[in-house]
């Protein structure tokens, strides 16, 4: 009986407390909103890493510059959680506008129908919307374009020696996963000096990584090159080429060709350290500028054109590394 | 005397996924060239090591009737302290020594709001699941941090030839054992799993115990996670995420029941070392990536159908007529 007196008062003190705290939040952001000066842009992410807080960062620096506020807010890798979110951004808070980065890009359909019936702009960045009717403004890299990219790197390497090539995939439900792996895939198809030995999906899980890199390698002992998918799996993917005595900087005779994509802080290092060959890094700058950019012409009740945008990534590569580093968003963070 | 024979067919009757494993790894080893070198078979050992140590804790929750979903979770916050400013430079006894701390705290915070409220553990730990993985975002920022070299030993590091995560999976799937079997709290955990209300009958300390079991898998969750790290040689924010479900699959493989008051710690560890390898074995069968999640969700299917069997047939021979909420009748077996 104590023990259930004791939770209970706590629940009751936790419940007041956050009752409290919306309470303050709401007087806040009601007041701003009042003033009929100040423009608050509700961002929803689907879930917060490296990448994501780069693109957090670049929308808040183009909202600064703008002069807008920004309520930021995560999901958690949740749809129904993102869309509850959403919901509050909207309806509770009051925003402007929203810049949103869709944990599912079918189930977000019900906050865009939201925001268009509230008259909120509904800006959708890196992953796309699958209905775009109601969307304001898209702008999403180009997944294939970028598996494309990856693909005439080691098209390039392999005139020089054959490649045999460890692919690895990230989830199989994320369209920039699969983009990125058809786009690889269709521009290797029929060059004679590349092979695909094995293909291991990761579900963008670094253990998955790790152990499927380690598996390929004991199944294929000569691959000499890997597509990483994304920089976040690079890690893994050297501890276990570490373990396997094959990490070696370009021009040893025991490096792996690597290729990945994203263009975040690891892969910055990686390249500095000779033992990444090529990163295809993503706009992410582009991102949160084009966004803020598509909801101040929304707000001025015009028409965004065009309404989507697909940002192709950036080479960088050995050859161009000193020339091109400083516009990645990994190699100057 | 028992002979031979004798033995064997006890222990097949125990550990019926013991030959499971034997005819997957022979007819992989047959299949595909490269797959029964001694290189490979230590590359699985080595993977199964972080999945064997969080599924011998986990069995003690299961064995309660319990459930954690916070493993996963436990996983990255536990290598999110290891990679907070605080420890990062800290000597690795002192930092093995402080997650393992942090991870028992956090099991025993499960184990205390499991024990203490009427909250279902599936509720308490998918609450706890999320606090966890917030606390550790909010420490590592998201960010990848790597780990110095000083913390990686612990999951690359070998003694006597013997890879430290393969050591420290044995060293704990024994002491996991012998707690499990020849303990006082090993015994009243299969007790309060088999039949809770008549646990607190007999005046069993029912609270202390399943507040004990989750202590338990919080640590060894957390020991799970100072190998895992090390072999990845960085912190990573989805470090963990889903770890929970491969751990429970593991678990229910090796014959525990989910109703609890049933199974091993044997039988765990072959429940692990028989996903492990199947995941090796469909990297060497060049398998579509598809058919990974196929697979995995194929073997946790047949483990519970598996479970649900053994039940039914356990009922039949006890002639009960089914199985009711405060649990009659069930068995207790040790590992």
């Amino acid at each position: 009986m104590k023990a259930s007196l004791i939770i209970r008062s706590m629940a009751a003190l936790t419940a007041s407390c956050l009752a409290l705290a919306a309470c303050g939040s709401s007087a806040k952001q009601s007041g701003s909103a009042t003033s009929g000066k100040t423009v608050t842009i509700g961002v929803s992410f689907d879930l917060l890493n490296a990448i994501r807080q780069a693109e957090k960062a670049a929308i808040e620096k183009a909202a600064k510059t703008a002069g807008y506020d920004v309520v930021f807010t995560v999901a958690d890798k949740d749809p129904q959680k993102q869309s509850s979110q959403i919901q509050d951004l909207i309806q509770t808070r009051k925003v402007s506008a929203v810049i949103v980065i869709a944990q599912d890009g079918q189930q977000i359909a019900s906050s865009v129908s939201l925001a268009k019936a509230r008259n909120v702009p509904f800006i959708a960045i890196d992953r796309a919307i699958a209905d775009q009717q109601d969307v304001t403004f898209q702008i999403t890299g180009d997944p294939s374009a970028d598996g494309r990219l990856s693909a005439a790197e080691f098209s390039s390497a392999a005139k020089t020696e054959p490649l045999k090539v460890l692919e690895l995939v990230g989830a199989l439900t994320d369209q920039n996963a699969i983009g990125r792996r058809d786009g690889f895939n269709a521009a290797l198809k029929g060059d004679p000096n590349v092979t695909i030995v094995s293909q291991v999906p990761t579900n963008w899980d670094p253990a998955q990584a790790l152990d499927g890199t380690s598996n390929a390698l004991q199944k294929n002992p000569d691959i000499n090159a890997i597509f990483v998918p994304s920089d976040f799996l690079l890690p893994s993917v050297q501890s276990a080429l570490t373990s396997a005595n094959r990490l070696a900087p370009i021009g040893d005779p025991k490096h792996v060709f690597l290729v990945t994509i994203d263009g975040d802080q690891n892969g910055c290092e990686a390249m500095r350290a000779k033992t990444l060959d090529a990163d295809i890094a993503t706009p992410v700058d582009e991102f949160g500028r084009q966004a803020v950019s598509a909801i101040t012409t929304a707000l001025g009740g015009k028409a965004v054109n065009p309404r989507t945008v697909q940002t192709r990534g950036l080479t960088l590569n050995q050859a161009g590394f000193a020339a091109t580093s400083p516009q990645v968003w990994g190699c100057v963070a | 005397m028992r002979s031979a024979r004798q033995w064997s067919v006890l222990a097949l009757r125990r550990q019926p996924l013991l030959p499971v494993w034997v005819v997957l790894l022979l007819t992989l080893a047959g299949l595909y060239s490269g797959f029964g070198t001694t290189a490979n078979l230590r590359n699985i050992a080595i993977q199964a090591s972080p999945l064997i140590i969080a599924a011998v804790g986990a069995t003690f929750v299961i064995m309660t009737a319990g459930i954690d979903l916070s493993v996963g979770s436990i996983l990255f916050l536990a290598a999110a302290i290891e990679s907070s400013q605080a420890l990062i430079s800290a000597p690795a006894g002192a930092v093995f020594l402080a997650i393992a701390a942090a991870g028992l705290l956090m099991g025993l915070l499960n184990g205390v709001a499991v024990a203490m409220t009427r909250v279902p553990a599936l509720i308490v730990t998918l609450a706890s699941m999320q606090v966890f993985r917030g606390a550790g975002g909010h420490i590592t920022g998201q960010q990848n941090i790597d780990l110095p070299a000083h913390l990686r030993g612990i999951g690359t590091g070998s003694l006597l030839g013997v890879p430290a995560p393969v050591l420290l999976a044995a060293l704990t799937a024994i002491g996991a054992g012998m707690l499990f079997s020849r303990t006082v709290f090993g015994r009243y955990t299969q007790a309060v799993g088999s039949n809770r209300a008549a646990a607190l009958n007999a005046g069993l300390p029912v609270r202390s115990v399943t507040a004990g079991a989750y202590a338990f898998a919080g640590l060894l969750a957390a020991v799970a996670s100072l190998t895992q790290t090390a072999r990845l040689g960085a912190v990573q924010p989805s470090i963990g995420d889903g770890f929970e479900l491969t751990v429970i699959t593991a678990v229910v493989l090796g014959g525990t029941s989910l109703f609890g008051g049933r199974g091993s710690i044997t039988g765990t560890v072959l429940g692990a070392l028989v996903l492990t390898t199947a995941q090796t074995g469909l990297v060497f069968s060049g398998a579509s990536p598809y058919v990974f999640d196929i697979v995995r969700g194929g073997v946790l299917l047949t483990a519970v159908i598996a479970a649900g069997t053994r039940w039914r047939n356990l009922a039949q021979t006890l002639r009960l007529p089914g199985r009711s909420s405060s649990g009659g009748g069930r068995t207790i077996s040790s590992a």
